[in-house]
């Protein structure tokens, strides 16, 4: 029996996919377990970095009128 | 819009939550209170203050001379009734004003006595303040200078908070104004540099102006009593304001020592005017004669420009574009928080809800609710033309916006996985179960995940466990 210390995060699968490949891309470089679907756990002190690097990846989806 | 009809539409809404002040004297001591029920004009607005329901009871209660037995009041109640009417005992009776009421209804006999007598008038002992004796030499100020300086000190300090970090500089509000500001969290300081709005202070700002004036009135009263103020004398003095008449002058003499001591404090919040800080007389404008009643606060039929608070100005079109009929900077600084403005010209301000400023608004802490019910409330009349009244795609989009942000959500503990044996595996998880620290499960893959608080205890079991068969 183990226990890892980590932050679980819970989102849709859209994002998870998201997260994978920038987990991927510095390879593997927080994600501790991919869960299911919708579960990850990743490296504590990792969480405000993956959120910024989230939010710039989506960031790149959104259009608006004003550009 | 001049000429457009007031009704109280308004205000009709306010009735519903229990008035901001009312919590705050419930947790104020009898000996507090009874002494507040000294003074008619204090149990007048008081009686203003309450529910409906609290009211009726009040007014049946006022003028008997003996207690009616609890089940005699309670026969009266319909079944469907019941919870109202209990929740209004128990209002009455934290308040102080209806002692026991599970045994025999009878008022305070202080309440009663001073009830009666703001009823029915009489008594001399000035608590619905002094007339100022006619002054030949300076005629009473005019209503008009009273609501214009009303509303220029109130919308300083609106103003002041909403353009903080914006690089502006607006007029500075008084020290005593500043400190309170701090005080109640609305604004703050980051290292030492200048004051900065808080979320709270962004939320405060979508307000209505009563609520708003509440809010810091009661900080005003948690403050009194760090600075050794009597609390009974600030409440008495508030509600003495809310009972006089807009346009009349008062004399300071019947006043207290510590109510003559606010009345610099009130002079800053634009709720009383004097000529000259030394003047043995002042003036209560409208913020504070409106205190305790549902007309609004700030003059709405405007000619100077200013004001118009609580009349509609905002047109919101499907297609995100809104146009705000004002020529107020408040206004236009408020809306500049989740409006992205485009255009201004000398009597509209035209903009779009957009992506971008409705993000910053979200970051700020201004939540999609406040963004639209702030639409609503300042909607222009032909707008109320439409149902419903702001539009479906915009409402939705707002809060779509606001769920954008909160994607992801986590929670820091510890992933629990490789145990030897099925059994050992349930055997924790059920032990982690009856903490209601598991977060996250699965049986196939035997592991789960607990959160922080959880795991001191966790280990503990499994050591002791381990220890056992070893």
């Amino acid at each position: 029996m183990k226990a890892i210390r980590g932050v679980l995060l819970t989102c849709d699968s859209a994002v998870k996919q998201i997260l994978l490949t920038i987990n991927e891309r510095e390879g593997n470089s927080f994600i501790i377990e991919d869960l299911d679907d919708h579960h990850l756990v990743i490296k504590a002190d990792e969480e405000y970095r993956v959120r910024k690097e989230l939010e710039a990846e989506l960031e790149k989806n959104t259009y608006s009128l004003e550009g | 819009m001049p000429g457009a009809s007031r009704d109280g539409t308004i205000d009709g809404a306010e009735e519903d939550p229990p008035h901001t002040l009312l919590p705050f004297l419930q947790s104020q001591s009898q000996n507090t209170l009874t002494r507040l029920y000294q003074r008619p004009s204090a149990c007048l607005s008081m009686f203003r203050l309450l529910p409906p329901l609290d009211r009726q009871l009040v007014m049946n209660l006022l003028w008997l001379e003996s207690a009616v037995p609890a089940g005699t009041m309670g026969a009266w109640v319909t079944r469907q009734g019941r919870k109202l009417y209990d929740e209004a005992l128990l209002n009455l009776s934290r308040l102080h004003i209806l002692p026991n009421p599970s045994v025999k209804l009878s008022l305070n006999g202080m309440f009663k006595t001073s009830l009666r007598q703001a009823v029915t008038g009489g008594g001399n002992n000035g608590s619905f303040g002094t007339a100022a004796l006619k002054d030949d030499k300076h005629p009473p100020v005019s209503i008009e200078v009273l609501d214009t300086y009303a509303v220029e000190r109130w919308e300083t300090i609106l103003h002041y908070m909403v353009s903080s970090g914006t690089g502006q500089l607006p007029t500075k509000p008084s020290p005593g104004v500043l400190f309170l500001l701090q005080r109640s969290g609305l604004m703050s300081t980051v290292h030492g540099s200048a004051l900065q709005i808080t979320s709270a202070g962004f939320q405060f700002l979508l307000h209505s102006p009563h609520d708003q004036l509440w809010q810091l009135l009661l900080q005003y009263l948690h403050m009194a009593e760090e600075r050794e103020m009597d609390l009974v004398e600030i409440l008495s003095f508030l509600f003495m304001l809310s009972t006089m008449e807009l346009g009349k002058e008062y004399s300071i003499e019947s006043l207290s020592v510590t109510q003559k001591a606010m009345l610099e404090d009130l002079r800053d919040y634009g709720l009383i005017w004097q000529r000259r800080t030394q003047s043995r007389r002042f003036s209560p404008t409208r913020l504070a004669t409106t205190l305790t009643s549902l007309l609004p606060p700030l003059p709405t039929a405007t000619s100077s420009g200013a004001g118009s608070q609580d009349q509609g100005f905002i047109v919101l079109e499907t297609n995100y574009r809104l146009y705000a009929y004002t020529d107020n900077p408040l206004q236009t600084a408020v809306l500049n928080l989740f409006v992205s403005l485009k255009y201004r010209f000398p009597n509209l301000v035209v903009g779009s809800i957009t992506r971008e400023s409705v993000r910053k608004a979200l970051a700020n802490g201004i939540t999609a609710d406040q963004i639209i019910s702030y639409l609503s409330t300042h909607a222009h009349p032909q707008m109320r033309k439409n149902k419903p009244l702001i539009p479906v795609t915009v409402q939705d989009q707002v809060r779509l916006w606001e769920l954008e942000r909160n994607r992801l959500k986590s929670e820091e503990g510890y992933l629990y996985t490789a145990f030897a044996s099925q059994a050992d595996y349930e055997y924790v998880l059920n032990y982690a179960k009856q903490l209601n620290v598991v977060l996250w499960e699965n049986p196939a893959k035997r592991c789960f995940f607990g959160n922080l608080e959880g795991h001191g205890n966790i280990r503990g079991f499994i050591e002791r466990r381990t220890g056992g068969q070893a």
